[in-house]
């Protein structure tokens, strides 16, 4: 996974166009199943029947969740976490002490990035087994409380279903909390020591170099200009992982950012670069040694540009280096960065490949200014959030679908649900067209009828008729994409393992987003608890 | 609907079906009765004849086919009128991972009762129901007495105005029986209103004021108890210390004014009473035998 933050909207920004997406997705679903709901009473009991039931059970469902009460749902709540408890939830926590103590054996210890084996493993870990303990205790507690029908002695006290939920989601996410907050402090005691015996021991690293690190990187807007310095888009040389484009070496071509902001006060002591490249060669030339790139600093105004460095470009390093406040042109004169080369807090680094022949892909996240370095267990706390988040999300799904369904299948149905969010960029694409091939039924005929998926659909009625069917099958699916949780998005565990730290805007963006799946999702099955004969 | 009356069925009817809406069974048929303020309502019926179905219609874990059930006024899926009913289930289906304080605890919050009146509550309720000495251990512990009877206890934590007891003597001994019935009984004293179902019919006569007799989920009878048990056509004369030319001249009485003597003889008490004598004659001359009767 690529950390990057280039393109973090500030949370202010991103609130108001997210709330109204938001409130047009879940009045969309409201008016669909209200629709549906509707269709299927009237099958069964007649029209206006099923209007006078279906006005009933909104009516109710407004009363019902304006009128929770926090003491019932405190009272659940505490059941739920006593359940958890009489059950030996605390084994979870001493699995993974165990896991910890025993991880000298296959940890490798002469790794050389050692801070981001540490971290991936504990992050790893502690998710692992904080998610599978909310999705066992969620999905399966309100079926055998069903099953056992102790349930339907709580339904005979004035507890309303909405908070029979509530307290079981807040409940479950309390246990889950405990065990992430006690994890929380053993993996960062088993960072902290590990890496501090390995600074000592290992003699290969250098001494001065930072492990535990919340970099802050500043990101400059990324353009590629062409051969004459034309502006264009990036070169592709055909490889299947689009995320960077590449600058032709031995040519003028180059990659140039744009930063914003650059300031006396910002970065005193000059600007620290740090960039990731990657490398396509189309020839090998000297394998041994890296391929020769250039680094400059222009002044956006004027244009004046000043080479900086030149250095050996190698893949999966990332190169840090820092861009003197005091630079000298070829003919010696001395410039100065700030008044000589950054023009109203602007400045543009360029990047350009020596070696003709050779390629430096690039994106815009591969070259920032590391403005700070922000504090590393804030950082590793909000992993835990991350995670947390992620735990939300599980045991609120498995509430859910254990009010309609029984316990081994709502924990599937849970799952499941989880692993179509991690493919939502991709259902995203296919719902929007941007992939090759069209929708399932023109891709039902290509299969058939042997085509590859690039060639022009047949002019046929066959093909307009699919055509006209994945329509609704795209918007099926982009509502799919929209209700669907990106599970994978909620984890930050790649921020703290590189080093990087996470944005509060961007914290911010994804505890809303977490709870506006959450609401929607408590509603849902409020609704199917609500409407389930409990002693049936 | 009166102020006295606090349940009332109107028509109520339940058919369960299956997945695909096919009716299978026919459970209750247009039910209508009215248990009133301050009674002990029966329900009475074989086993399927539809007792419970319509104590879940009442309470609202079932959903009506057709018709209504109203408690207190209100349709019965409106949760806020469980806030004066107690409910004692067939089985006592509780947390069994809770102990007794607990149990009680948890339900006296759902509601909402305040900290200082939940604790002397449980308090008295556990002493009511005699488990002070095993209120700390677990409800899985517990037998099936035990926890009858902290079912029993929740079902009056928060000191309801409608008790709803569904085969309350199920499972208990004659002592449990008996302090059951007792309990019931002071429960209407104190202007409580209990409705009970039972296929134990002399429990229910024990106790209840009026009762229904359901049969294939139709209604048969309704009324009170001793007018539906009075044989009218029949009387009985108990007398003590009658002689036996006494009682011929008894006979006679009755023949010469055209009855018809259908038996004579000295009447019986109940094994229940029998037993309860015994065991209190024992509390009270421990290690002495009670002498039985002996047959000529």
């Amino acid at each position: 996974m690529v950390v990057d933050l280039s393109d973090v909207a500030p949370f202010l920004t991103w609130l108001p166009s997210a709330l109204l997406e938001w409130m047009l997705v879940v009045a969309c679903l409201a008016v669909g199943i209200t629709v549906v709901a509707w269709i299927i009473t009237a099958l069964l009991h007649g029209p206006v029947s099923a209007m006078r039931k279906i006005g009933r059970v909104l009516r109710d469902a407004v009363g019902d969740l304006i009128h929770i009460s926090p003491r019932r749902v405190c009272a659940l709540a505490r059941l739920a976490i006593k359940e958890s408890i009489r059950r030996r939830v605390v084994v979870v926590f001493v699995v993974f002490v165990l896991i910890l103590l025993f991880a000298g054996w296959f940890l490798d210890l002469k790794s050389l990035d050692p801070a981001r084996l540490y971290l991936n493993f504990v992050l790893t870990a502690t998710s692992y087994l904080v998610l599978l303990l909310a999705l066992f205790l969620s999905s399966l507690s309100l079926p055998a409380d069903i099953k056992n029908r102790t349930l339907q002695t709580v339904a005979t006290k004035p507890v309303r279903a909405s908070e029979i939920v509530l307290g079981r989601i807040v409940g479950f996410t309390a246990v889950a909390t405990f065990l992430l907050v006690l994890m929380g402090l053993v993996s960062y005691v088993f960072v902290e020591r590990g890496i501090a015996y390995i600074e000592r021991t290992r003699e290969d690293l250098p001494p001065d170099r930072e492990m535990l690190l919340a970099r802050v990187p500043v990101y400059g807007k990324l353009v590629f200009q062409d051969r004459k310095g034309e502006p264009i888009k990036g070169v592709n040389v055909g490889d299947e992982w689009t995320y960077r484009s590449y600058v032709a070496g031995g040519t003028l071509a180059s990659a140039v950012w744009t930063f914003q902001n650059v300031s006396e006060e910002a970065f005193p002591d000059g600007l620290p670069v740090e960039m990731t490249l990657g490398i396509f060669r189309t020839h090998k030339g000297e394998i041994e040694k890296g391929v020769p790139g250039s680094l400059s600093v222009r002044n956006p105004k004027t244009g004046k540009t000043v080479e900086v460095r030149i250095f050996e470009g190698k893949e999966f390093t990332t190169d840090v280096q820092n861009i003197p406040r005091e630079l000298r042109t070829p003919e010696g004169k001395k410039l100065d960065l700030f008044k000589d080369i950054v023009s109203d807090g602007q400045v543009e680094v360029l990047l350009q490949c020596a070696a003709p022949g050779q390629y430096f892909g690039v994106a815009q996240a591969d070259l920032y200014l590391r403005a700070r370095d922000a504090s590393f267990p804030l950082n590793f706390t909000k992993g835990y959030i991350g995670i947390w988040l992620q735990t939300l999300l599980v045991v609120s799904l498995g509430v859910m679908y254990s009010t309609f369904l029984s316990g081994p299948v709502a924990m599937l149905a849970t799952l499941g649900t989880l692993l179509g969010g991690f493919f939502h960029d991709f259902m995203f694409r296919l719902a929007t067209g941007q992939t090759y091939g069209g929708g399932p039924f023109e891709s039902v005929i290509r299969i058939l009828t042997q085509q590859n998926v690039t060639s022009e659909p047949e002019d046929s009625l066959r093909s307009t008729v699919a055509q006209t069917l994945d329509q609704a099958a795209e918007f099926g699916l982009r509502m799919l994409a929209a209700i669907l949780p990106d599970f994978g998005r909620f984890s930050f565990s790649e921020f703290v393992a590189s080093g990087f730290n996470i944005p509060g805007d961007t914290l911010l963006t994804y505890t809303c987003r977490a709870f506006g799946f959450v609401l929607p999702v408590f509603v849902a099955g409020y609704l199917c608890l609500k409407n389930r004969e409990l002693a049936q | 609907m009166q102020p006295d009356v606090i349940i009332e069925t109107r028509n109520l009817t339940k058919v369960y079906r299956d997945f695909w809406g096919r009716q299978k069974v026919r459970a209750l048929k247009s039910l209508d009765l009215e248990v009133r303020r301050g009674e002990i309502f029966g329900l009475l019926g074989p086993n399927g004849s539809g007792k419970t179905t319509t104590i879940k219609l009442i309470l609202g874990l079932l959903f009506p086919t057709n018709g209504q059930a109203l408690v207190f006024g209100r349709d019965s899926s409106d949760v806020t009128k469980n806030e004066r009913v107690g409910y004692l289930p067939e089985e006592s289906y509780l947390y069994r991972f809770l102990n007794a304080e607990e149990t009680l605890d948890f339900y006296g919050r759902l509601f909402n009762i305040s900290r200082a009146v939940r604790r002397q509550r449980v308090a008295d309720l556990i002493e009511m129901v005699g488990l002070d000495w095993a209120k700390r251990r677990q409800l899985k512990e517990y037998s099936k007495g035990m926890t009858r009877r902290i079912g029993l206890a929740q079902a009056l934590i928060n000191d309801p105005e409608l008790i709803v007891l569904d085969e309350p003597t199920t499972g208990l001994d004659p002592i449990g029986v008996r302090e059951m019935k007792d309990l019931i009984l002071k429960l209407r004293d104190e202007g409580k209103t209990v409705l009970m179902c039972s296929h134990l019919l002399a429990d229910v006569q024990d106790v209840c004021d009026r009762i229904a007799i359901l049969y294939q989920g139709e209604l048969k009878e309704m009324g009170r108890v001793e007018s539906l048990l009075k044989v009218r056509d029949v009387t009985e004369i108990r007398a003590a210390g009658l002689s036996a030319i006494a009682q011929e001249e008894v006979k006679q009485v009755i023949e010469r004014n055209n009855g018809h003597v259908l038996n004579v003889d000295n009447p019986t008490t109940t094994l229940e009473e029998l037993f309860l004598k015994i065991i209190q004659e024992s509390k009270e001359h421990p290690g002495r035998r009670v002498r039985g009767v002996q047959e000529k």
